[in-house]
């Protein structure tokens, strides 16, 4: 009788996972969705993945591991100029050859793939719509495919695809207005590893070349010393940063503010524009990068993001000018 | 040789190593009519009212060339007239001159460009620095030219 009750039980929990994957819900995508953020994060593993974007496309080795003491990542940039990527925690150093020297420049942490996703959902929910899109082999491995559409055209679409297995992040596409692929990220290899050898992390440079130490980080800007603002951002994006940093060939430190939505961000910066420069007007496109920029009360706007035309232009005329006092 | 010659008025240029400048410039040939351009429209620029240019050596000689005339009052009066409006035309020329200039310089430095034709990468460096998810940071850099 008990035999019988578990047998049952068994077809049933069989059954309503099988047509969990089939036909998943909203809710059981978003689940996917963040697995594949703390996979990401939480194993450990080795590939090589390649970056696309327009015709531009880099072999990238990447060593992620994760033993409880908390992340360390190497990434090798095989193709074109050598560059190299440590990352212990949120701290980042990257190393790249530039002549005969070697650049190190020490930053902080961002999500890189495979964790591009958020660790949380919630602001990813508000803009745009989770579907499961059936399941393809990628890289050796067989993977869900999920589709994030855009709420509205603020932002690109993206298609994710996760390993069944691990649950780990494979491949992600940036999808268009007219879902052409903009740019793309995929493992072409990728292995699982075990164990807590560290001896992969060293950057792998000649030694007889002299280092460059990178200093000059931008600094935290003020609020109060500002006299604009961003009036009515596009739905869905927050302000995640704001700074003040010198940009070469500039002789008054410029103001850069970050936006995103969880996934897409937009970089506004604004300078006085010095007597006798020429300001720079109007929109361009580089790959899935959009900016635009125009003049406002003496000033110069430049906006610039992974986002569509039409958000960077809304983003640039929102900056308005607080009255001189 | 003329920026040199720019360099030294603006005082980048030490004039102790201008010395073959100066030689250049007493020699009385193109430098010189350099050096004296290059200080008009730094006069001009500044909107200095003494122009330094050698007008006032201009209006002098023009004033010159008129035949000085010994002789009762109304014919003084009419030579200076004359000089009156030779001087004059000279100052209309010049002012013509200045509108033109002036209106150059501004031209020049205030058009706007479109940002097609001047790629920000500076900018575009910054914003994948700083943004919270980014692939594109440190493989593919965003001096495009650079790196290909």
């Amino acid at each position: 009788m008990l035999k019988k009750q578990f047998l049952i039980g068994l077809v049933f929990s069989l059954l309503s996972l099988s047509s969990g994957a089939l036909f998943a819900g909203q809710e059981e995508v978003w689940l996917m969705l963040q697995k594949a953020s703390q996979a990401a994060r939480e194993l450990s593993y080795k590939g090589v993945f390649v970056y696309q974007s327009g015709n531009a496309s880099k072999s990238v080795q990447l060593t992620h591991m994760n033993y409880g003491q908390g992340e360390y990542a190497r990434m090798v940039v095989l193709d074109g100029a050598p560059r190299e990527v440590l990352s212990q925690g949120s701290d980042v150093v990257i190393f790249s050859s530039k002549n005969e020297k070697i650049m190190i420049e020490k930053k902080r942490g961002q999500n890189m793939f495979p964790a591009l996703l958020p660790s949380h959902m919630d602001a990813l929910k508000a803009s745009y719509q989770a579907q499961s899109s059936g399941t393809e082999r990628i890289g050796g491995r067989d993977a869900y495919v999920v589709n994030l559409t855009p709420k509205d055209q603020m932002r690109y679409g993206y298609r994710f695809w996760m390993d069944k297995e691990f649950g780990l992040l494979l491949k992600v596409m940036t999808l268009g207005e007219h879902g052409d692929a903009l740019e793309q990220i995929g493992f072409s290899q990728l292995t699982l590893m075990d164990g807590q050898n560290m001896d992969w992390f060293k950057p792998k440079f000649d030694p007889s070349k002299s280092y460059v130490m990178d200093q000059d980080g931008p600094a935290k800007a003020n609020s109060a010393e500002m006299d604009w603002d961003v009036a009515q951002l596009p739905a869905g994006y927050r302000k995640v940063d704001q700074v003040k940093q010198l940009v070469q060939g500039k002789a008054l430190p410029v103001t850069q503010m970050i936006f995103s939505d969880g996934l897409a961000s937009i970089s506004i910066f604004i300078e006085p524009l010095a007597k006798g420069a020429r300001p720079k007007v109007g929109h361009t496109v580089v790959g899935a990068t959009n900016f635009f920029a125009l003049v406002n009360e003496g000033h110069q706007v430049m906006v610039i993001g992974e986002v569509p035309e039409a958000a960077v232009t809304q983003f640039a005329k929102a900056v308005s000018f607080k009255a001189k006092k | 040789m003329k920026e040199q010659i720019s360099a030294l008025m603006d005082n980048d240029l030490a004039l102790e190593d201008a010395e073959f400048l100066m030689t250049a410039l007493k020699a009385n040939g193109e430098a010189s009519k350099s050096w004296a351009t290059y200080h008009l429209i730094g006069d001009v620029m500044r909107g200095n009212k003494v122009l330094r240019h050698d007008l006032t050596a201009s209006i002098m000689q023009e004033i010159a060339k008129q035949p000085t005339v010994l002789a009762p009052k109304p014919s003084l009066f009419k030579n200076k007239q004359v000089a009156f409006s030779v001087a004059a035309s000279v100052a209309a020329v010049f002012f013509v001159g200045m509108v033109v200039l002036h209106q150059q310089s501004q031209e020049a430095s205030v058009a706007p460009i479109e940002i097609a034709q001047a790629m920000p990468a500076e900018y575009l460096r910054a914003h994948q620095s700083m943004s919270p998810s980014n692939a594109a940071y440190f493989i593919q850099p965003a001096s495009f030219s650079q790196d290909k």
